[in-house]
């Protein structure tokens, strides 16, 4: 293993993935720091970009992406007390308040280093967990893939959004989306509503364009203008100097913070489709539980950022850890990857480390020389950044749009893939503004075929339906499926009997 | 009146529905012992059940009231969607070059209106620098087509 991670490393150094890993990371951080655009939107950026390389060079610029995406974000959250991605929500609480202070460059470095070590910890949680997990999924029957698939669907209903019903619902209209068009055990047309644009099936990746690119774009429309401006000028005359060694040490002096936090963005990032922006918040509130001094979190302190940044980008080695082991994306960042694999002809799932352990090993050495790439082009370019964030999003939209268009049509040259990025745009924006989650609907889509070849491989070996339960894996799948729906029925329970009590508004089931 | 979630309810049943009845008219192959529409039945019936549940808890609910703070801008949503669906129907006559140029100029005037003519320019310029910087990122370089116009040639 170590062999092949030595060799992995010493192929993306050369400048053919060195290149696109360093302009892949460059984008994410400037991604990451432009609020109101995600990762997941930076990354949509740049798929179109990728069809022309090789698939490692296209998934180096994507890992690129995602790892300067989750570091990117605390730059607006630190300088403007904008945070540039949901994930980084929680570094606003005290990166900002330590800027206002005038320690805003111990803020962004500590930020910046506790996203590095949060990573490393990632990485080697990936590294360490792909190949054992993906050997136990290969004992998998259809029986347990079913289940499998259908726990990562009921978690993220379940974990998304106030509504357990909506999330289950999204995850629904998810799978229908997948009966549309071609049936997956035949191949013949099925329900194609006259339609020869979906003849084939309707492809994933402009779907997933579709909904969540407009669903943000025109929910920043909606919103017209915003306040990105806000402190722009007293953020650029403030000093980004700070003792690296001091920092470091700020970091490393507490250990069982690092590693806490890194621990809970690892166990966000493995399950399913949920993502750095609950890592980051579930870490800080972690981080606030067991420190000495809770009162201080929000007042300016260094745990607080040091437990958002380090879960956000440990999350990410979560995230690649459940597509490379399961072909489950851990998030809508992932599952664009998955797209990338796809448009080359890769199927990701338990057979991928070993039959494209170069790609895989390729995937693990990206994810780690990204992250001192990360920190060297933060350290460059910082202050540079600061003129980005305030680019105007009336320039910007369009050009992410078109950029969306050109990614849909290059999937096969045609402009079908283009009709089904609008309508899933206009699908995505009307989900969201009836507080239906995106995530479980693209988990839906993705996971839909899939379930419904195991569910029918698994009729077709043997029709009695019990053995989804006597099966023991399949049936311990299935448990913690409903373990998990029950766990957030409970949840939204407590939080509707905490609003009562504090007169506010009802939560949905 | 009802809410949103009983109107989104209300869609995702009929939908649901309509397309469990068109599962009817798919025939079996009787080489294989489940046909095409075993699976669609039941995710359908199952949508339809939820979408359902989803439309009486919206008729039942009491509406929440409205959430203080800046009036939301649909029509510059409704306007944007519409600049975007006119650009993808207008990519296969016109071609990727015009028809980008056009779209940016035009989608950035739509959200940033101007005042002073040199807002004009700067929106063609955006569109020209986004229409040329593509087709050479994409085209040239990355060996990626671009569709070409049916009217134009271009």
């Amino acid at each position: 293993m170590f062999e092949l991670l030595w060799r992995a490393i010493l192929d993306i150094a050369h400048w053919q993935y060195l290149l696109p890993l360093v302009i892949g990371t460059f984008v994410g951080i400037i991604g990451g720091a432009l609020p109101g655009v995600t990762i997941t939107m930076t990354v949509i950026i740049v798929l179109p970009f990728t069809f022309g390389l090789d698939p490692l060079q296209g998934l180096a610029a994507m890992t690129g992406v995602y790892v300067g995406g989750s570091a990117g974000g605390l730059i607006s959250a630190t300088l403007l007390g904008i945070p540039g991605t949901p994930s980084s929500i929680a570094t606003t609480f005290d990166g900002h308040p330590m800027a206002r202070k005038g320690e805003a460059g111990r803020a962004l470095w500590l930020g910046v280093w506790a996203s590095l070590f949060g990573g490393l910890i990632g990485g080697v949680f990936l590294i360490g967990a792909t190949a054992p997990l993906a050997a136990i999924a290969l004992e998998f029957g259809p029986w347990e893939f079913f289940s499998l698939f259908i726990l990562a669907l009921s978690m993220v209903a379940g974990l998304v959004g106030s509504s357990l019903l909506k999330g289950l619902l999204s995850g629904l209209i998810g799978m229908v989306v997948t009966v549309l068009g071609t049936d997956p055990v035949l191949g013949a047309p099925r329900l194609t509503l006259g339609l020869e644009t979906i003849e084939g099936g309707i492809p994933f990746l402009p779907v997933l364009i579709g909904v969540f690119a407009f669903a943000q774009i025109m929910g920043e429309v909606e919103r017209a203008g915003g306040a990105v401006k806000a402190g722009e000028a007293a953020a650029r005359a403030m000093s980004l100097a700070a003792s690296q060694v001091a920092v470091v040490w700020d970091i490393l002096s507490r250990p069982f913070l690092l590693v806490w936090s890194s621990f809970v963005g690892l166990l966000i990032g493995v399950l399913p489709a949920i993502g750095g922006s609950a890592a980051n918040m579930m870490a800080y509130d972690q981080a606030k539980k067991f420190s000495r001094r809770p009162e201080k979190f929000g007042s300016g302190i260094p745990e607080g950022v040091i437990a958002s940044e380090s879960a956000n980008n440990a999350n990410v080695g979560g995230s690649l850890v459940t597509i490379m082991a399961f072909g489950i994306p851990g998030d809508a960042v992932t599952a664009v990857m998955l797209g990338a694999l796809t448009v080359h002809g890769i199927q990701s799932g338990p057979l991928f480390i070993s039959q494209h352990s170069k790609i895989a090993y390729g995937i693990f050495a990206a994810y780690l020389v990204a992250h001192p790439i990360m920190v060297a082009l933060v350290g460059l370019s910082a202050r540079f950044m600061l003129r980005v964030v305030t680019v105007p999003k009336a320039a910007l939209f369009p050009v992410v749009l078109v950029l969306c268009a050109i990614g849909a049509f290059a999937l096969n040259n045609t402009m079908g893939n283009v009709y089904i990025l609008l309508a899933f745009g206009v699908l995505g924006y009307a989900m969201v503004k009836c507080g239906i989650p995106l995530a479980p609907f693209i988990l839906g889509v993705i996971l839909g075929d899939q379930i419904e070849v195991n569910l029918i491989r698994a009729i077709m070996t043997d029709p009695n339906p019990w053995l989804f339960i006597t099966h023991p894996i399949s049936g311990l799948l299935l448990a913690a499926s409903v373990a998990s729906m029950a766990f957030a029925l409970w949840q939204h329970h407590r939080m509707k009997r905490k609003l009562a009590e504090t007169g506010g508004e009802e939560a949905d089931f | 009146m009802p809410g949103r979630d009983a109107i989104a309810g209300l869609v995702v049943t009929a939908a649901s529905l309509f397309l469990f009845w068109l599962t009817l008219g798919l025939e079996r192959n009787p080489l294989v012992p489940i046909g095409p529409a075993f699976y669609p039945r039941i995710v359908l019936g199952i949508t339809a059940l939820f979408g359902l549940a989803l439309c009486v808890r919206g008729w039942l609910a009491r509406r929440a009231p409205r959430q203080p703070g800046a009036p939301l801008n649909y029509p510059a949503v409704a306007i944007q969607f519409a600049a975007f669906a006119l650009y993808v129907l207008a990519l296969p006559p016109l071609g990727f070059r015009i028809a980008t140029f056009a779209y940016v100029a035009a989608a950035n005037l739509l959200l940033s209106p101007p005042r002073r003519p040199a807002h004009w320019l700067r929106a063609a310029a955006l569109g020209a620098a986004t229409a040329a910087a593509t087709y050479y990122a994409f085209e040239v370089y990355l060996l990626v087509l671009l569709p070409r116009g049916s009217w134009t040639d271009f």
